[in-house]
């Protein structure tokens, strides 16, 4: 029989990527260093990590809106990211949405730049709408809804053009725990009909595992893998002995590290 | 907060108005009074315009009031409208230059400060006595602030909405109309409301120095005359017309930009 490949066909391949940050001195301080990490097509991969040791940095870097020295980068399906590309639509931590549109058209934002007729794409935007559960509220403002209502109508706006890849930000920190497992549930289910490559920064353990088919634990500056663990063998129950072990172990680990 | 307690800021300032002209009518009607001729009350005064069917002026020359109530609008809207426009253009240009912006920033911040009324001679000699003028000295009066506040606009928007845009597939010119041009709206027009009393009293001046016609010829008018009632006239109408049009712009920042970022 023979040996699984390391990785056969990944969505990303970071190779010997240093970020560096306009304004700042060359290299010097940025958390990303010569870091080098593949991410696998069609899964979800969550990263973990503690507050300000690069995770915003290396999704930005994933989507192609960070500046790379030019001694490595990031390889996107084989070719160098050197911009942004609606094949990769990032959900970042705070600012998603337009406060002057509408769920719907907040929803539809991205429409014009896709292919279809009029009436598909108007279909379209109602059948997402009924996906992530919003169809009642498509006629408010973002002002009116509540926070669990916004990252959904970004994920909704987002999934709308069709993307490879799907990069989360934080997407649910902000949100109460029932409301959480929700989103986290929502999520399992939009990636089981679309199995878009999702990569999701969490800084909550519980969260990483159960939404995750792998978890990677970031940390350290410059910034390195402190582990890497594939869950698709852990049952998807946050209080399956196994589930736990392996949160007590990752906690463990981050806190370890703690300085 | 109940439909009635929201009404109750209304009820108390109209009825304090209704008051205060109770008060005037009751003193001016009591004869003698040198109040009476210095300060006619509002049935004598809108009963004397009343007269002349609301003609202003004399015999032939005399045009309705409308018409001047017409005119001092369309200067101001023509010149506010016009510097909303141009600030929006000139700020968003400035925005794409950072030299550029450090070149005439300075050149905002000293022209922004010199009052619309300070425009008039300067505007009389270089356009004549036209509406021109007038629309002008709105213009001048309001566009530098403007531009100033559409470049802090642009500065204050998180940097998050442009870049979604351009993930989403948007290019530069459908980044710029369908994000920052809404988001930055709002603020703009908010200043805009800010600066109409400014450009209002200007065109005002304008109408009593230069040309002559408009509200504030009425005023100018009364005094050529020495009749006091038009004079209170062109000041109650001059009072009602600000009131209202503030009321408007007020209404379209609640109700149509009252979005904020
Ligand atoms: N625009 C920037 N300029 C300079 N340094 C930055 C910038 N953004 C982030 N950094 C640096 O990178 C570190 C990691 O930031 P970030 O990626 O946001 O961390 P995380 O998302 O893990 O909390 C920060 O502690 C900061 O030192
Ligand atoms: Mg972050």
């Amino acid at each position: 029989m023979l040996a699984p490949p390391p990785l056969q066909d990944p969505a990303f391949k970071v190779d010997r990527l240093t970020v560096t940050f306009p304004g700042a001195d060359a290299g010097a301080r940025s958390p990303i260093m010569d870091f080098s990490l593949e991410i696998a097509r069609g899964e979800i991969t969550c990263l973990l990590g503690p507050s300000g040791c690069g995770k915003t940095t290396l999704l930005r870097a994933l989507g192609g809106f960070a500046r790379a020295e030019n001694t490595g980068g990031v390889l996107f399906q084989g070719q160098w990211l050197r911009a942004p590309t609606s094949d990769i639509v990032m959900i970042f931590q705070e600012n998603n949405l337009y406060p002057w549109l509408t769920v719907r058209r907040n929803v539809a934002f991205g429409l014009p730049y896709c292919e279809g007729t009029r009436e598909e794409k108007r279909g379209r935007v109602e059948a997402m709408l009924r996906h992530v559960g919003l169809e009642a509220a498509a006629d408010q403002y973002p002002r009116e809804l509540s926070g669990g209502m916004r990252q959904r109508t970004a994920i909704a706006r987002a999934l709308m053009v069709d993307p490879k890849v799907l990069l989360l930000d934080e997407p649910f920190s902000a949100l109460d725990v029932a409301l959480r497992r929700r989103m986290q549930e929502l999520m399992r289910a939009i990636w089981a009909s679309t199995r878009t490559t999702f990569v999701m920064v969490t800084h909550n353990v519980e969260e990483a595992i159960m939404v995750g088919h792998r978890v990677i634990v970031l940390g350290g500056r410059p910034m390195s893998v402190l582990l890497d663990e594939r869950t698709d063998a852990i049952p998807k129950d946050r209080y399956a002995p196994e589930t736990l072990a392996l949160q007590r172990r990752i906690e463990d680990l981050i806190e370890s590290r703690r300085v | 907060m109940t439909r009635a307690a929201s009404l109750a800021p209304a009820i108390f300032g109209a009825g304090t108005l209704a008051l205060l002209l109770g008060l005037w009518e009751y003193l001016g009607s009591g004869g003698g009074v040198a109040l009476t001729s210095v300060l006619p009350p509002p049935s004598r005064f809108i009963s004397s315009v009343a007269e002349s069917g609301f003609r202003i002026g004399l015999g032939s020359q005399a045009a309705p009031l409308a018409q001047s109530i017409a005119s001092t609008f369309f200067r101001v809207f023509a010149g506010m409208g016009i510097a909303f426009v141009a600030a929006i253009v000139t700020g968003a240009l400035l925005s794409l230059s950072k030299v550029a912006t450090w070149c005439l920033t300075p050149l905002l911040y000293v022209l922004a400060p010199i009052a619309p009324i300070a425009w008039i001679p300067t505007a009389i000699v270089v356009f004549g006595i036209s509406n021109v003028t007038a629309v002008f000295i709105v213009f001048m009066g309001v566009y530098f602030i403007l531009t100033i506040a559409t470049l802090a606009e642009i500065r204050r928007l998180p940097e998050e909405f442009t870049t979604i845009a351009g993930n989403l597939g948007a290019g530069p010119v459908d980044r710029w109309f369908r994000v920052v041009l809404p988001a930055i709206l709002p603020g703009v027009f908010t200043l805009l409301r800010t600066n109409f009393i400014a450009a209002w009293m200007a065109v005002l001046v304008a109408e009593m120095v230069g040309l002559r016609d408009g509200l504030g010829a009425i005023i100018m008018m009364g005094r050529n005359l020495f009749n006091n009632e038009l004079i209170m006239f062109g000041m109650a109408i001059i009072g009602v017309s600000g009131f209202i049009v503030d009321r408007l712009l007020a209404m379209i920042a609640t109700r149509v930009l009252w979005w904020r970022i």
